[in-house]
């Protein structure tokens, strides 16, 4: 009896083991996906940077970029799954108070992409000059948040 | 005092005061490096970078505990130090030009001409290039340290004035007409200039 009650707990701590290992797993796959998602979202950023000083910037082309933000920037507190944090073993900046403060980053998320999406019609409006002028409005939007739940050492 | 300055912005990140900070920094690093050319005798290259031999002499010298205060100018170890500094200071500034911030806002001013994922990598060369130049200033620190406590020879003083006080017959310092330093610095800011509008 003994030994069939020891075999059952080593059985079961083994399932255990497997089922967290597949769920470690999982979760470095959706920080992977997280981390990428985010550099499309430095590039379009850049993109729209790189655009503004150019001697004549392309409207379209601002556009294109300003489509790919408003686009990604709803859908950024899906990409956070609880678990996906600093506690997952992988390296990611993403830090805990995204979780502990559950309010204030859906708060500074949904900002975000508030601003993306007043930024992509105002792209679409075709005006360089007033398109200029909200750039610092969308990136402070980013700033906001990164500050408050993005971690500073590399990783 | 500027290199702390863009330590501490860059660490903070305060990227607009981070660049401000670096142009006024490669435009001196410019003009040293003209200054190696054109200088005063003790500021050329030709002055303090010398063969292996005379290293090897001087740190043979060094471990005999020899003393010898009639040299001005670096010594053949200093000078190589200094070498290394401006190359790697000069090869931190360049990375710096590519460098592209984590969220593509504030990018170094020649970054449009590589993508984000490209500004990045460079963007992590411009971190470990920092650490071997904090490295390399710890080193010429410690050595001008060393020669301050255990060689009793005041290195800072005539590296401000240009003036030393030596036992020897050397020949003093040979200043260059001020003529150059303006020409000097006017090259060095308008290399910036030019640089910084792309």
């Amino acid at each position: 009896m003994r030994t069939k009650a020891t075999l059952t707990a080593a059985a079961v701590a083994l399932a255990l083991g497997a089922a967290g290992a597949a769920l470690a797993a999982d979760m470095a796959g959706v920080i992977q996906a997280r981390q990428t998602h985010y550099k499309a979202i430095g590039a379009a950023s850049k993109g729209i940077y790189d655009e503004l000083n150019k001697p004549t910037p392309q409207a379209s082309v601002i556009q294109g970029y300003a489509h790919q933000l408003d686009t990604l920037a709803p859908q950024i507190p899906s990409w956070f799954p609880v678990g996906s944090g600093p506690e997952a073993g992988v390296k990611t900046k993403a830090k805990a108070e995204i979780w502990s403060q559950p309010a204030a980053f859906k708060t500074a998320a949904d900002s975000f992409a508030v601003a993306a999406h007043h930024f992509a019609a105002t792209a679409a409006g075709g005006d360089i000059g007033a398109i200029r002028a909200e750039y610092p409005t969308l990136t402070k939007a980013c700033g906001s948040c990164h500050t408050q739940f993005r971690a500073k050492a590399p990783g | 005092m500027l290199f702390a300055a863009l330590w501490w912005t860059g660490e903070t990140e305060q990227l607009d005061l981070h660049r401000d900070a670096g142009f006024i920094l490669l435009g001196m690093v410019i003009f040293r490096l003209i200054w190696g050319v054109v200088g005063g005798s003790t500021a050329r290259f030709s002055d303090f970078l010398h063969g292996p031999r005379a290293i090897g002499a001087y740190a043979t010298d060094l471990i005999r505990g020899r003393i010898d205060r009639s040299v001005i100018g670096h010594n053949p170890l200093g000078g190589w130090s200094v070498a290394a500094m401006l190359a790697l200071l000069a090869a931190e500034l360049t990375l710096g030009l590519f460098t592209v911030d984590i969220d593509g806002d504030q990018p170094g001013p020649l970054a449009r001409l590589i993508s984000y994922d490209q500004g990045r990598t460079v963007a992590q060369w411009h971190q470990w290039v920092f650490n071997g130049l904090l490295a390399l200033i710890g080193l010429h620190l410690a050595a001008i340290a060393f020669h301050a406590v255990v060689k009793r020879d005041n290195l800072i003083g005539p590296m401000l004035t240009g003036a030393k006080r030596h036992a020897g017959d050397a020949a003093p310092m040979r200043p260059a007409p001020m003529w150059r330093l303006a020409v000097a610095v006017l090259v060095s800011a308008a290399i910036v200039w030019l640089i910084v509008r792309g």
